[in-house]
């Protein structure tokens, strides 16, 4: 006698026949639930070595009119720049700390999201963590771009 | 009811508005950051004496100095605050607000009384948090990290 398992054909059934798709009350919670970050908007974002200068940072938010710049070393993401750090770390002491690296005063590990997840996903990193700029990766890591509320909500309105 | 129509017939007084820090156009720039600071706030709304918002100083504000290489103990707030504040009223409904942020592309949005009385502070992150609310079944069960996704995976 076989050791192995044997299934009856007859009782062998589709695993999926009684599969039930969500039902969602409006477009706008299929999309924040179903539809992936890639669909939102994350381009252009500014990007800046982590050796690079606290002033070169500066003056490059100052510039573009950009609220964060994602330190990047190589393809990878390291850290990320944004006006609250100037408002917090560099201020008050700007002609001090004004020629160090910015990778002293980046946010280390920022929260990410990857381009596969739930557009949901980028909308708790805003709300739910409360930060204003979501790095955007793929599944190598490398960077693709960057979510602000602002982009969160022009997709919103899109589904609305 | 769709978003739009819930965005039309929530007032902005139900959501939950931040205390504003509200100076005086003479305060010096120092002063101002501290508070900003101390209330982990971007912004200082400078008010007239009925309280009324004339102006913001915000973190752009804070990069125009910088660039500017101006002295924070003697420079006030005005010369480098933006003129152009977004007001909605708190009766206003949400989709103003909402219009207020994505359109016109404001952070902040004073929020005031009928007579144009300062009362609160709205913007990305309270409209960011009425979503939240709205859509919680989507939103609030997200993963949040910063670590690669292959190390966040829960069970086998």
């Amino acid at each position: 006698m076989s050791s192995f398992f044997r299934m009856d054909p007859a009782e062998a059934c589709d695993p999926l026949s009684n599969f039930e798709p969500v039902e969602y009350d409006s477009e706008l919670e299929r999309a924040l639930a179903e539809d992936p970050i890639a669909e939102i908007d994350a381009k252009p974002y500014l990007q800046i070595s982590p050796r690079a200068s606290v002033q070169e940072a500066v003056e490059m938010l100052h510039d573009s009119g950009a609220a964060s710049l994602l330190v990047v070393e190589g393809e990878h993401l390291v850290g990320i720049f944004t006006e609250r750090d100037v408002l917090e770390k560099v201020v008050e002491n700007y002609l001090r700390v004004c020629s160090q690296p910015v990778e002293n005063f980046m946010t280390t590990n920022p929260t990410i999201v990857y381009q596969s997840d739930p557009s949901a996903a980028a909308a708790a990193a805003i709300a739910v963590a409360g930060h204003r700029h979501v790095p955007v990766l793929d599944m190598d890591e490398c960077v693709q771009g960057v979510i602000s509320p602002k982009r969160m909500f022009a997709f919103m309105q899109k589904h609305f | 009811m769709s978003f739009k129509v819930q965005l039309s017939r929530e007032q902005i007084r139900t959501l939950p508005l931040r205390d504003a820090i509200a100076i005086d156009e003479h305060t010096v720039a120092r002063a101002a950051i501290a508070l900003m600071r101390t209330h982990s706030l971007g912004c200082a709304v400078i008010v007239d004496q009925g309280c009324r918002p004339q102006g913001i100083f915000n973190e752009q504000s804070i990069l125009r100095m910088l660039v500017a290489g101006v002295s924070l103990d003697t420079t006030p707030i005005s010369a480098f605050a933006e003129p152009h504040v977004g007001i909605v009223r708190a009766n206003d409904p949400i989709l103003s607000a909402w219009q207020a942020v994505v359109d016109q592309g404001h952070r902040f949005l004073c929020v005031t009384d009928d007579e144009g009385y300062l009362v609160g502070l709205t913007g990305q992150r309270g409209l960011a948090e009425y979503v939240c609310d709205c859509y919680a079944k989507q939103i609030a069960v997200q993963r949040l990290g910063s670590a690669p996704w292959m190390l966040q995976r829960e069970g086998a």
